[in-house]
């Protein structure tokens, strides 16, 4: 398996190279490299933007968490994904009408230039640090000790981690966002396949579905029910997180870029549709190995589920296809959110288009670094630590709508407002503060209050610009 | 045809926040149930695989009759 690995593994990084010395000659500004000349078409589309949000955390953590608390899992991402995806024909059309008349260059900027104020587009840029930051680590860290438990002697748990940062930033630096999005196609394609065929060995090991879920039926019923074993998928939790996953596109500038840079309408509009079948058919690909490991590895503990139900359970050629995948999803979501940051940053400089991309490609650099550290830290709930992240965004949401619908002058309000929601969703996080407030979680509190400020902020504010 | 599009896509969004409620409400999420199954898969798993897809679906018809394809024009 380790001699197909390192074949596999030579042409996947060559092929990695490739795209970004394909892609360097065309990158002659802000826009080239930043924004892939904004002329996206919807099948790498589609690729760019499923490998951008179906990460480590979809194939690690999913199995896993389905394994874990049960069906209720469908709902937590699946439900929530076909949610997200008529949000974006339906939010996305006025995204990119706001976009176009602003000038995009970044969530950032456009907020900026939204409030007339400086001040809203470093809360944005600041909300976007502090909660990608994490989500980006967990995935170093998920795919680190996944690849430190499967070779046991090669490298240490910090030793992948920085392999995984280097190849990254390298591609990133030299090619921009173009070579990302050909890279994303290719780990999306990876991704998909392997998955896809290691579920199916799942549910063959069974003979069909039906004696699957029974033998789940036999290990432990409340796996195939809400709330689930340990009781995780209340009402309330399943709404905060459709809450939070909806809003990615809107909220978490990876994806806002990638939405903005498709061709037209029609190339959006068959990109979501596409993104939609691929959640689907990956997502569900992940409850049959989460099923499976519930009835053959109830016991152990998340890396060594994942290590035997990709490595151990399958051929040579599978198993080494599935740590390819496994790296290309980490590194395909985590390079989007490191480059996206960088683009953040770049949309609030002026000044000399080239001085500026310099400066920018420095600060992904910075950028690469903080992740690496604290991919070293994070703790390894990954699926719960990556819904922390999709939360802490989406509080940003009824900030960002405000600027996308209103034709009124915006007030600094409602970024303040923001700013202050964040400030404390984090405190709760660190336990300085409950996480329950009169029988509410804290975050569903925080994004309906933002939400009624937000609307109550356009009745009053002055119209015109 | 602009007027019926309008119309047709004001539906979908009803459609959509419709299946949202009935997704996240006691009938598709009934506590501790696993019957009806459906090829193995208990209740709440296949209502809402279902409604999952439901709403993909309404996403295809929603581009149809969406305003930006009235107005795709414009781009």
């Amino acid at each position: 398996m380790i001699t197909i690995f390192i074949v596999i593994a030579i042409i996947y990084i060559g092929v990695l190279v490739t795209f970004s010395l394909m892609t360097r000659k065309k990158n002659k500004d802000s826009t080239s490299y930043f924004l892939a000349g904004s002329k996206v078409g919807s099948v790498l589309g589609i690729f760019t933007l499923a490998a951008t949000l179906f990460s480590t955390f979809t194939i690690i953590g999913m199995p896993d968490f389905f394994r874990t608390h049960g069906i209720g899992s469908w709902l937590f991402l699946a439900f929530s994904d076909a949610v997200m995806v008529f949000g974006i024909i339906t939010v996305g059309y006025y995204l990119r009408k706001t976009a176009r008349r602003e000038d995009f260059r970044g969530l950032s900027g456009l907020m900026a230039k939204c409030y007339k104020n400086k001040y809203a587009g470093y809360i944005t840029f600041v909300g976007a640090f502090i909660f990608l930051v994490p989500y980006v680590a967990i995935q170093i860290r998920g795919i680190a000790i996944f690849l430190n438990a499967t070779f046991t002697h090669a490298l240490p748990i910090w030793g992948w981690a920085i392999l995984i940062v280097l190849i990254m930033l390298v591609y990133s630096e030299v090619g921009g966002l173009k070579a990302i999005i050909y890279s994303d196609m290719l780990q999306g394609i990876i991704l998909l396949v392997v998955i896809c065929i290691i579920a199916y060995n799942c549910v063959s090991y069974f003979g069909n579905l039906e004696n699957l879920f029974s033998k789940v039926e036999e290990v432990n019923t409340q796996l195939l029910s809400v709330p689930g074993p340990k009781g995780l998928f209340t009402t309330q939790f399943l709404i905060t997180s459709m809450i939070a996953i909806t809003m990615i596109p809107f909220t978490q500038p990876q994806v806002v870029t990638r939405i903005i840079i498709m061709k037209n309408y029609r190339s959006l509009f068959r990109m979501a549709i596409g993104l939609g079948v691929f959640a689907l058919i990956i997502i569900f690909a992940t409850l049959c190995i989460g099923m499976y490991g519930a009835v053959k590895y109830p016991e152990l503990n998340t890396a060594e589920f994942i290590s035997a139900v990709l490595i151990s359970d399958q051929s040579n050629f599978v198993a080494a296809f599935a740590i390819l995948g496994l790296i290309a999803a980490a590194i395909s979501t985590s390079d989007s959110q490191i480059f996206a940051l960088g683009g953040e940053l770049r949309s609030l400089l002026s000044g000399n288009d080239k001085k500026m991309i310099g400066i920018t490609k420095v600060a992904i650099v910075f950028f690469g670094l903080v992740v690496l550290a604290f991919s070293l830290m994070a703790s390894d709930e990954l699926v719960l630590l990556a819904r922390t992240s999709f939360t802490g965004t989406a509080l940003m949401a009824p900030m960002i709508f405000l600027a996308i619908f209103s034709t009124r002058r915006l007030k600094m309000l409602i970024p303040i407002l923001t700013m202050m929601a964040m400030l404390i969703f984090i405190s709760s996080l660190l336990g300085l503060i409950p996480n329950m407030v009169f029988g509410l979680n804290l975050d569903l509190l925080l994004i309906l209050l933002l939400t009624l400020a937000s609307l109550a902020a356009y009745r009053l504010s002055p119209i015109g610009d | 045809m602009k007027y019926v599009k309008e119309k047709l896509w004001l539906l979908c969004c009803i459609s959509a926040a419709a299946i949202i409620v009935f997704g996240l409400s006691p009938l598709a999420l009934p506590k501790n149930t696993f019957d009806p199954k459906l090829f193995g898969m208990p209740y709440v798993l296949w209502v809402n695989i279902l409604l999952s897809i439901g709403l993909v679906l309404l996403t295809v018809l929603g581009t149809f009759v969406h305003p930006g394809s009235i107005n795709s024009s414009e781009e």
